[in-house]
């Protein structure tokens, strides 16, 4: 399980409407004669779930002292059992109060009294299919 | 406990790979109890009778171990996931994953109960079996998508039940074709499974597509990531499934008409069936840990990016320094800053932190310089395996002495940083599901190839010994199928591991035709006794031509 699949400003997961369907109804020919040509790797080395979307995003400043934290997952969370962990400047580490989940592929939580440095949270979600994954998110606080 | 997420992913890989082939086994000869051989029990009488029994057994064997590895996976996950959380054991057992894993259990205790009791109550063993799939499909990729659930159950459920029909019905199949061997009550139950076999083939074949749809999504998605590359796998191993599954269909026919046709053949294609039916089931397994390719939008490899990898380029065949390799590198670093800041000595990577080994470009050299070597070596045995076939060079018979050289090498090679000859201890090396992968491959390497090389000297002459070299040759080729290197970089990531997937295929096919080779006669015994060789040439040639840039 390589960790941090670093997280992109825009949601990327793709909501699927009529016309999606449909395109990709017309890719599949496309995609089956290519499934035969093709093969590949495996392994646990990507994880199962993923940040599709990230504030703060991965490796950007943000201003302090209180930063919203919101990550948005390609699957379903359980918010029960999993976790946001911050990691300050000094290498310090504090566990991150969630809120109440405002999507089931949502972990959010407030950070309160920020000073300036590089912070890092790490992640560690429990898909609801039971895959645990865990990343990191990289962040710097303004001075 | 959190330093042991990684391997606990490697680890709930395999467990869910052993979950879902013993599920198969135990569904598919309910299938094959119910709707192949019930139907016939009179016509066939006591044969018939001693068929269904048989049947019963395999399922109630199927079931156990089912039982054993649902438990196992329970408790690892419960485990870690409390370890990892707020400890609370409740808590983890509280998810819908576990609540899952807890309805399983307590249904295959039922049906385990039954099978073994046998009367009438057996027929509730179907039922337990439906509440079986629906659990397990709830701990499928459909239960954490945010849309198109319906869908995505619906696709699921006809792609298990159709895995389980047919691939999980052959034991019973196999079962019966030994206690029939011919005669027409053979014919009838062969036609019945085979055409249930069809209606699974068309159940997976639909039930695929639309997963390929609504989890794949593109063709770029397809071949630039991990998901689709892996999907590309199981497709090419299905399509090998459906070529013996086409031969079986027509021997069938051929019985059923009163022409001639090979029962031996038939029963052999069935076993090699199996083999590469729970391959499959494995791939599938290890396909659940990966995200959806549909999702991974960031760091697709292009085609660009494929076609330029696969650029042959010579082989590197002197080694790099140890001491130049990134880890070591940052080593010296960290102890230099650590020195004059009179900090306490620090690793700079310590497995399963979940931060990945620094790797420069020393890295790829030396990681290229052991596949070049592993391939030239690889290369040697098929031709010298090709050499002692064609009958004219009998001292080529100990070509498995050079699997234990490659299993050394490795030894020495394959972890610069970790033990015996890094500085990284067993203990922590045991965290890094790479380094438990490699020593595995090791230990499958010497096994095989002391089985092998004693049974072509003369030193074994059980007969069992000889089919110990394709059996433990067909898991190393499945171990390969969840192969993973801790590189963060997800496209290079994909780059490197696109080369074990060919590698992990002609591996199977090679186990699978040396095995038929064994079990065949006339003229598909020769074919099949030219064709391993060549696969591990193939082999050998690939990794000869492994990049890493």
């Amino acid at each position: 399980m390589a960790p941090g699949l670093l997280c992109s400003e825009q949601p990327t997961r793709r909501h699927l409407g009529a016309t999606n369907i449909l395109n990709k109804f017309h890719n599949f020919l496309r995609l089956l004669a290519l499934c035969g040509l093709l093969g590949g790797l495996p392994g646990p080395a990507l994880a199962h779930a993923i940040i599709v979307a990230a504030q703060p995003a991965a490796g950007t400043t943000v201003t302090g002292p209180d930063v919203d934290v919101v990550f948005t997952f390609n699957v379903r969370i359980d918010g029960a059992r999993s976790k946001l962990i911050l990691t300050g400047p000094d290498g310090g580490t504090s566990e991150i109060v969630l809120t109440p989940n405002p999507s089931p592929a949502i972990l959010a939580g407030r950070l309160t009294g920020l000073v300036a440095g590089a912070y890092s949270i790490r992640w560690q979600v429990l898909a609801t299919d039971g895959h645990i994954t865990r990343g990191d998110v990289p962040f710097v606080v303004a001075p | 406990m959190t330093f042991l997420l990684d391997i606990f992913g490697f680890l709930s890989v395999l467990l869910s790979g052993f979950t879902r082939s013993a599920q198969s086994f135990y569904l598919g000869s309910i299938c094959f109890l119910f709707l192949v051989v019930m139907p016939f029990q009179g016509e066939l009488g006591p044969i018939g009778q001693r068929i269904a029994s048989g049947t019963r057994r395999i399922a109630l064997y199927s079931v156990t171990i089912m039982m054993a590895f649902l438990a196992a996976s329970l408790w690892a996950h419960t485990v870690i996931l409390a370890g990892t959380t707020d400890g609370s054991y409740l808590n983890a057992l509280g998810g819908s994953y576990a609540s899952a894993q807890l309805i399983r259990l307590a249904a295959a205790t039922l049906a385990m109960a039954l099978l073994a009791r046998g009367g009438r109550l057996g027929m509730l063993v179907p039922l337990l079996g439906a509440i079986d799939l629906a659990a397990g499909i709830a701990t499928s990729h459909a239960a954490a998508r945010l849309d198109n659930q319906i869908i995505l159950f619906t696709a699921t459920a006809l792609h298990h039940l159709g895995a389980a029909v047919w691939i999980g019905g052959l034991p019973a199949f196999l079962f019966a074709l030994n206690t029939l061997s011919h005669g027409p009550g053979l014919a009838r139950v062969g036609m019945r499974f085979s055409m249930l076999s069809l209606l699974s083939v068309l159940a997976i074949a639909a039930s695929g597509i639309l997963m390929l749809v609504f989890y794949v999504g593109s063709m770029e998605a397809m071949y630039g990531t991990a998901y689709g590359m892996m999907l590309g796998t199981k497709t090419i191993l299905f399509f090998s499934l459906l070529g013996l599954g086409a031969f079986n269909a027509r021997t069938v026919r051929q019985l059923s008409r009163g022409a001639n046709a090979s029962v031996l053949r038939l029963k052999r294609f069935v076993e090699v069936e199996i083999g590469i039916g729970i391959t499959v089931l494995f791939v599938a397994a290890s396909i659940t840990s990966l995200p959806p390719a549909i999702d991974l939008v960031e760091g697709r490899a292009t085609l660009s990016d494929i076609v330029e990898r696969l650029e042959p380029k010579w082989p590197m065949l002197t080694s790099p320094d140890k001491d130049s390799l990134a880890f070591y590198e940052a080593q010296r670093q960290a102890s230099e800053a650590q020195a004059s800041d009179m900090l306490d000595h620090q690793q700079v990577y310590v497995p399963g932190s979940g931060v990945p080994l620094p790797r420069n470009a020393k890295d790829i050299a030396w990681s290229e310089y052991n596949h070049h070597w592993s391939g030239i070596v690889v290369l040697l045995i098929g031709v010298l395996a090709l050499l002692e076939r064609s009958g004219r060079a009998p001292w080529a018979r100990h070509w498995p002495l050079l699997f234990v050289a490659l299993a050394g090498f490795l030894f020495l090679r394959s972890e610069a940083e970790g033990w015996p000859f890094g500085s990284i201890s067993l203990g922590a090396s045991l965290r890094d599901p790479e380094f438990v992968q490699h020593k595995i491959f090791m230990a499958l390497l010497i096994s095989f190839a002391g089985f092998e090389w004693s049974v072509r000297t003369g030193v074994l002459t059980r007969p069992w010994a000889r089919y110990v070299f394709p059996l433990l040759s067909a898991v190393g080729g499945m171990m390969l199928l969840t192969h993973s290197h801790s590189i963060a970089n997800v496209k290079e990531l994909l780059l490197i591991e696109m080369t074990h997937m060919p590698i992990a295929i002609f591996g199977i096919w090679a186990a699978w035709s040396r095995w038929l080779e064994m079990r065949l006669d006339g003229t598909a015994r020769n074919v099949c006794g030219w064709r391993w060789p060549s696969f591990f040439c193939a082999v050998g040639a690939i990794l000869i031509l492994y990049r890493e840039i």
